[in-house]
């Protein structure tokens, strides 16, 4: 199963769609974003909290095209293909997800890095720490939903799927814009998402305070949902592969 | 008694209301190779599917080596070619058989795989940038490299030209030679001529022939035997071995189950005269067999 991850992550590095929506986009929007002084309070609270959102966003993208290129492997025969090898279906679904949440460690670190390197963002180590963990480990339900759209549809309908849901989860959730902006029936909606949730317990933790238990729950409760919409999916296709 | 290889006993399957494999039984014992031939549609890759574990049958029993086939396939004793797909995009030769032949307890070593495939000096090509030739003996090359017993190619040659088929069949045999049980559907007879032991001819779901390619052939009796003979010639149609008569001009064509009797025949009768005898190619035994139910 190692092999299949390495494998695995060979390919992700070398696609052009990682590249762009999980790092080069995300960076470059952080860049402008924060020096347009869009987020609330002064320019190095604002740079905190942008390096947040965009890094929230890239890892978002990678989850999210890890999910299409299910949908791809599965047009293209390769899942058959893993079929037909000693791998059991469940060793390539784990190794799937753990390529996925492997693969969401370079858009996190790139936007980070950038916050430090550029617009020279200072925070105490344990908030550094506490920041890197939750946007890592809070990728796990956008995984779960890229997964789940690349087993439930075809390559291309999966793939835009996957966009639609990453970029209308990023905007809908405050990761372009602050939600303090947005008319009042909009930010109900956005207090909801699993986007906002996420990026909202590093926001706290970059602000100082402990992750709200609010956040919490409504993350921990997609996480509940996108995984059975995964496992249905899983299921489904495998019925008819 | 030895356990055989591949093991289908009276399977079915249907896809709605389409029997694709209708009750069909097929044994092949260690190291034999076996074509299963049959026209498009004939139920040739349902029936590989079903023998793989990747189509669960509607009923029967399937097994390789006398386990459950996905049980085999993960001990890695069975390794296949599907008929189409199984490349993904932006990874080397290398690094895909590599990984592949990391799944396997005891794989074959890359280089003794690159030139069984005749792919050696191609391994850090990237597989989406392949010709078709070579995208096949990638996916060739797959099914072999975990050195399983049991090889099974569906459609092996079906996308490529007539060099890429003879140099495909090249380094098929030096696998046969080792001892390998392979099966391998096509729908080009001369393959199934040239390359098998054993031909199973499938049409419509279910085993119509079964025997060498020669036994075949001669199961339909195709084999002509023409002379010249002017006058009363009906006399000939009760020859042994002759099933069928047709007369063209001066030329008396003879069709036989048993060839060397009717010739044998037609000497004691004193009838050789501008003597042919040719042979069916089994193209036409294929034809009469698959052809033989449309009625």
């Amino acid at each position: 199963m190692f092999g299949y991850i390495r494998l695995e992550l060979l390919r992700t590095i070398r696609d052009g769609g990682f590249i762009i929506f999980g790092i080069a986009s995300p960076v470059v929007m952080y860049l402008v974003l924060s020096n347009l002084a869009l987020a609330p309070g002064d320019r190095h609270t604002g740079a905190i909290v942008t390096m947040v959102s965009m890094a929230a966003y890239g890892a978002l993208g990678g989850a999210f095209n890890n999910g299409s290129g299910i949908a791809e492997d599965r047009a293209a025969g390769w899942l058959r293909q893993l079929r037909l090898t000693p791998l059991t279906p469940a060793q390539v679904v784990t190794g799937k997800v753990i390529t996925g949440v492997l693969g969401v460690v370079p858009s996190i670190a790139a936007v980070l890095l950038t916050g430090v390197l550029v617009n020279h963002v200072t925070l105490s180590p344990w908030q550094w720490l506490s920041i890197v963990g939750l946007l890592w480990a809070g990728t796990i339900p956008f995984s779960l939903l890229g997964l789940g759209n690349g087993y439930a549809l075809t390559g291309q309908t999966a793939g835009m799927a996957n966009i639609a849901a990453f970029l209308g989860l990023s905007i809908v959730g405050g990761l372009w814009v602050p939600t303090a902006g947005f008319p009042g029936w909009l930010r109900a909606i956005a207090e909801w998402t699993p986007s906002n949730s996420y990026a909202a317990l590093s926001w706290d933790v970059a602000s100082g305070t402990a992750p709200g238990a609010r956040a919490v729950v409504i993350l921990c409760g997609w996480l509940v949902v996108f995984g059975l919409w995964a496992l249905y999916a899983y299921r489904r296709a495998g019925r008819t592969a | 008694m030895e356990i055989d290889a591949v093991s289908l006993t009276a399977v079915t399957k249907s896809f709605g209301a389409v029997r694709a494999v209708d009750g069909l039984t097929l044994a092949i014992p260690r190291g034999q190779t076996v074509a299963l031939l049959g026209p498009n549609g004939a139920g040739k890759s349902t029936t590989i599917g079903m023998l793989l574990g990747l189509i669960p049958p509607d009923s029967g029993k399937t097994a390789i080596f006398g386990i459950d086939p996905g049980q085999a396939v993960r001990q890695g004793l069975a390794g296949a070619m599907p008929q189409e797909g199984g490349l993904i995009p932006r990874v080397t030769i290398r690094e895909l058989l590599t990984f592949i032949a990391g799944t396997y307890r005891a794989p074959l070593p890359l280089e003794q795989v690159l030139a069984l495939a005749q792919m050696t000096g191609l391994e850090d090509r990237r597989v989406d940038k392949l010709s078709g030739g070579q995208a096949q003996r990638v996916r060739f090359a797959m099914a072999l490299v975990g050195d399983p017993d049991l090889i099974v190619l569906d459609e092996p040659t079906a996308a490529l030209d007539v060099e890429a088929r003879r140099e495909f069949w090249n380094g098929m045999r030096t696998l046969t030679g080792r001892g390998k049980t392979v099966l391998f559907s096509t729908h080009y007879l001369d393959e199934a001529d040239e390359q098998a032991d054993r031909v199973v001819v499938i049409d419509r779901g279910h085993v119509v022939a079964d025997g060498t390619s020669a036994e075949i052939k001669k199961i339909v009796a195709l084999t002509t035997v023409s002379v010249t003979a002017v006058g009363e010639v009906a006399w000939l149609g009760d020859l042994p071995g002759v099933s069928r008569l047709e007369v063209r001009g001066d030329r008396v064509h003879l069709r036989s189950a048993d060839p060397d009797a009717t010739v044998m025949a037609l000497a004691q009768a004193g009838a050789v005269r501008n003597l042919e005898v040719t042979p069916a190619d089994l193209e036409d035994a294929f034809v009469a067999l698959t052809a033989k139910e449309t009625v």
